[in-house]
């Protein structure tokens, strides 16, 4: 009996890093048929799309989710407490790249809402300690109510399927930035890489880039480097423009000066005055 | 920023250099230099004037650069891939060359909502390009350089329903007058 | 040297005085030195006059090119008139610096040789090549050619580049080192002025533009170097890539500066001779002229940001540099150099021969498209209109045709005029300006026009929707017969003297004047 549940326990272990990893693939190099229902949400597809104003109950009462991101920008994510996937590992990541990245009440709060209508608002604030997160103002754990679930997971294409045999949901990792109301960026992974949230914060922040450069290979010089973490950066290519102006002026000025410097010695002298 | 006043007073003060220029040739009929104190103070006169309209002016036509604004959230995201001698116009990201050819031929025309806030992200797989917006009447309304590697974002909001024309307006070769792409607002 | 009125029979050369650093015979070298540009300046602007005119025509749908022989055309005529003018100019200004510096007269005959051995290879790449990425050859529009050259057209090309390159590094260096003998750079630059004690430079006017201007181009010619450098690296197959925003500044750096160098060169040949004709001293560099000169030095550099003002790629601040230097950088040019024409001018009885009319004719052209270019072609409001449509065409030709064009030929034909001991008629005086002008002006306008009428430029073919830039281009042929015919007319003027010019150009100034 101890190794047949053993080996059920490692079943759903291991399907559930299954799907983590499979979940763990960055988020553009999907394969899933984005048409079928389970497929992985596509970011552009809901990209400003409105985000419902939910109602959500925490350990320090109701809050509506347009009163928060009317304050500031809110990063949203969809867990709950019974999974044994990638939920906790997911939270933890977000939590490490949070303090890697920094600006966490300044420029954004989280929200970490369960899906699960058998989440309670102390399963949540269970779940908040066990990452390490409990009593933290700007990280919000909490639950909604069904009927809210069901019009919020539509809005941004979040499907959640209860699979039996496990006892588990199957739904997919995802990071949402929302700024006033509208999806900003839409990341899907089983961990929040500190440079991609970097990517989200700069967006949630305002911060119009109007362009950004995409990897290329062997390029040797570039004007701008895009650096995760840092955001677009001048690179060395860039010195390549105004190096030919002072350039020039060095190469005249030796030339005035070596031209000066023969003129004085006797020997050189050209002719003519 | 409406086009014709500014090529309008652009008329008026070229014609009112001609009109100096004539002026001055005229009066070179007549002998009397000009009075180098007068001379400096035209001098003096015409510097303080020309740095105040050049201030002016920065600070009225800066706001109204078409660079997209940090405050503004648009409604809805176009990708547009230039290539030589097509554009894609497609609502999900076109990421290489197979999806550009799909776009081209078989991609449903993108089709916009009149008064929401639309962001193109726009970009090239070989050579320059110029995404250019040409409304229904033919009329050019904006543009943004399509650059490999790179990807440029402009939002832009459409009031008048009908076709728009995405027409090539960086020469690109050969092709780059039979160039296009198009997209519907209704 | 300074003259009272003149004579009515025969005015007293303005030109051709042999300046003290040259001996007889140098200054005869120069003079023939000057007479050979000259005369292979004209005949490549008839040539690519000539295809100006089968692209228009093609544009008007009175003539079938196919797209890939009209670009080619382009190309030629584009690169090709833009580098023509370039080293009109810069014979006018070797010839105008001989007098105060000793240029070396062997390094300008070794620069027109490989000058002309460059252009022969532009002409093979784009008429036998088909080469046709346009002129500014944006990166990496060479390397896609769809067939239409092949790779060896790309090669030859870039040769071509190269040894242009080289010969007007030569030709800049060598001004520079004549220069140099003379004076020490910072006198050169009007420091000693504008940062010292004195009020007045002994350094001639010429001299201290010359020296700006050739530093400024030194500095585009070393972009053009790695410009060239980094496409070979990426063409010989090495494997690197390029950056493409990267490029387009370099390619832009280079073309803006040498067009406002060609521009500003012009502006030193007028204020060398406009004071002459006018019987009025020559400039000297005073305070104002050295800071205005050195504020133009800085911008200059700057300004060429402006091209990018429609690459959202480009930093921002980048493109706000470039629009506030480009606002800013008429202003020295009107409240110095152009206002000081004006005040030559006035009140001068100065004797309106064809090259006085030329010379003022110009710098009125360089004075209007000097606002245009500013506040039209640097505003990212109106960019988001007019860049890349007709209007961009409309500059271009107006600061070249109506300015610098102008100017050169105002110099030419002072100099054939003065060497032939010609007279000129009064009906030509003003025959050739005011076609040339009509014509010139008729021809802007269309091209504004049409671009204001939302009219791409670089369209070999009008689509159906925009079939009124077939009109315009239509329109455009009156006022381009006009032109043509100003400048035919003038043509046939120079030519007239030129055996006579030729033939006095071997005498040396005291041979001449006593004979």
């Amino acid at each position: 009996m101890a190794s047949r549940l053993g080996g059920l326990a490692s079943v759903l272990v291991g399907s559930g890093l299954v799907l983590s990893l499979g979940f763990g693939a960055p988020a553009r190099g999907t394969e899933a048929d984005p048409e079928g229902p389970y497929g992985i949400p596509r970011e552009e597809r809901y990209l400003y799309r409105p985000v419902p104003a939910v109602e959500v109950a925490t350990q320090q009462g109701v809050v509506r989710l347009d009163r928060l991101w009317g304050e500031r920008p809110v990063l949203l994510t969809l867990v709950y407490t019974r999974c044994s996937g990638v939920c906790y590992p997911f939270v933890r990541s977000l939590r490490d790249a949070v303090r890697r990245v920094g600006g966490l009440g300044r420029d954004y709060r989280v929200v970490v809402l369960s899906f699960d209508p058998e989440d309670t608002v102390e399963t949540m604030a269970a779940m908040a300690r066990n990452v390490g997160l409990a009593d933290r103002p700007d990280w919000i754990f909490g639950v909604t109510a069904p009927t809210s679930i069901e019009r919020l997971t539509q809005a941004i294409g979040y499907w959640i399927r209860w699979d039996p045999a496990a006892r588990q949901y199957d739904h997919p990792a995802v990071l949402i930035g929302v700024d006033r109301g509208r999806v900003v960026r839409f990341l899907v992974g089983a961990t929040v890489e500190p440079a991609r949230l970097y990517e989200v914060i700069r967006e949630l922040r305002g911060e119009m880039v109007g362009t950004y450069p995409l990897p290329r290979k062997g390029v040797l010089f570039r004007c701008l480097q895009y650096r995760p973490g840092r955001g677009t950066a001048l690179d060395w290519g860039f010195l390549l423009l105004p190096a030919p102006g002072f350039a020039a002026f060095g190469i005249t000025a030796f030339l005035f000066w070596s031209v000066r410097r023969r003129r004085a010695c006797p020997v050189h002298s050209p002719g003519g005055p | 920023m409406d086009r014709v006043t500014p090529v309008l007073l652009l008329e008026v003060a070229s014609a009112g250099i001609v009109l100096v220029f004539a002026y001055v040739a005229l009066r070179s009929r007549r002998a009397g230099a000009v009075v180098p104190s007068r001379a400096r103070r035209l001098q003096v006169g015409l510097l303080v004037g020309l740095l105040g309209f050049a201030g002016l002016l920065l600070a009225f036509t800066f706001p109204r650069a078409p660079y997209p604004r940090r405050a503004e959230r648009p409604d809805r995201v176009v990708f547009v891939v230039g290539k030589q001698f097509s554009f894609a116009v497609s609502e999900r990201p076109i990421t290489n060359d197979s999806e550009w050819q799909e776009a081209v031929a078989f991609g449903e025309p993108v089709t916009l909502a009149p008064g929401e806030l639309v962001e193109f992200r726009v970009t090239s797989f070989d050579v320059n390009h110029g995404l250019s917006l040409y409304d229904p009447d033919h009329v050019l309304i904006g543009q943004v350089q399509a650059m490999p590697g790179y990807v440029n974002r402009l939002r832009f909001r459409f009031t008048k329903p009908g076709r728009y024309e995405v027409l090539c307006l960086e020469y690109c070769g050969h092709g780059h007058p039979r160039m296009r792409g198009y997209f519907f607002v209704k | 040297m300074l003259h009272g009125e003149a004579s009515l029979a025969w005015p007293t050369p303005v030109l051709l005085e042999r300046g003290e650093a040259v001996s007889e015979a140098e200054d005869v070298g120069f003079r023939r030195m000057t007479l050979v540009w000259v005369a292979t300046v004209l005949a490549l602007v008839v040539v690519l006059g000539t295809l100006g005119w089968l692209m228009r025509l093609t544009q008007g749908n009175w003539l079938t090119l196919r797209p890939e022989w009209f670009y080619s055309l382009m190309t030629l005529h584009g690169l090709g008139m833009f580098g023509t003018w370039y080293i009109a100019t810069m014979a006018a200004v070797t010839y105008l610096l001989s007098r105060y510096v000793r240029p070396s007269l062997s390094a300008s005959r070794f620069v027109y040789g490989l000058t002309l051995v460059a252009v022969s290879l532009f002409v093979i790449a784009t008429l036998v090549g088909r080469f046709s990425p346009g002129w500014y050859f944006l990166y990496p529009l060479p390397f896609y050619s769809q067939g239409v050259w092949k790779p060896w057209a790309t090669a030859v090309f870039f040769t071509f580049v190269g040894l242009l390159g080289v010969a007007w590094l030569i030709w800049e260096v060598s001004l520079l080192g004549a220069i140099a003998r003379r004076w020490s750079l910072p006198q050169a630059l009007g420091w000693d002025v504008l940062f010292g004690r004195r009020s007045v430079s002994d350094v001639p006017l010429a001299v201290h533009i010359a020296t700006v201007m050739l530093v400024l181009h030194l500095s585009a010619l070393l972009s053009a170097v790695v410009l060239l450098s980094l496409y070979t690296l990426e063409g010989i197959g090495t494997g690197i890539r390029n950056d493409p925003l990267l490029m387009k500044n370099l390619v832009f750096y280079f073309g803006h500066v040498t067009a406002e160098v060609t521009t500003n060169l012009s502006f030193m040949v007028v204020l060398e001779l406009l004071p002459r004709l006018a019987g009025r001293p020559p400039f000297r560099v005073n305070r104002m002229f050295a800071a205005a000169f050195n504020v133009i030095l800085v911008l200059i550099a700057v300004t060429y940001l402006h091209h990018l003002l429609m690459d959202f790629a480009q930093p921002f601040w980048l493109r706000v540099l470039g629009q506030t230097a480009s606002y800013l950088i008429p202003i020295p040019a009107a409240v110095v150099t152009i206002f000081i024409v004006l005040t030559l001018i006035y009140g001068s009885r100065i004797r309106w021969t064809l090259p006085a009319v030329l010379l003022y004719l110009g710098v009125m052209g360089v004075a209007i498209d000097g606002i245009g270019a500013a506040f039209i072609s640097s505003t990212p409001a109106l960019q988001f209109l007019f860049h890349n449509t007709l209007v961009a065409v409309a500059h271009l030709h107006l600061g070249f045709v109506m300015g610098v064009v102008l100017i050169n030929l105002g110099f030419v034909f002072q100099f054939v005029k003065e060497l032939s001991r010609s007279e000129e008629s009064s009906w030509t005086t003003w025959a050739i300006p005011v076609l040339l002008a009509i014509g010139g002006y008729g021809l802007v306008l269309m091209f504004s026009l049409a671009g204001v009428a939302s009219v791409p430029r670089r369209y070999a073919i009008y689509p159906e929707e925009l079939a009124r830039g077939v009109t315009m281009a239509r329109f455009a042929i009156v006022p381009l017969a006009l032109l043509t015919a100003g400048a035919l007319l003038y043509l046939w003027e120079l030519v007239r003297r030129w055996p006579h010019a030729w033939a006095a150009s071997r005498l040396s100034s005291s041979e001449a004047a006593s004979s």
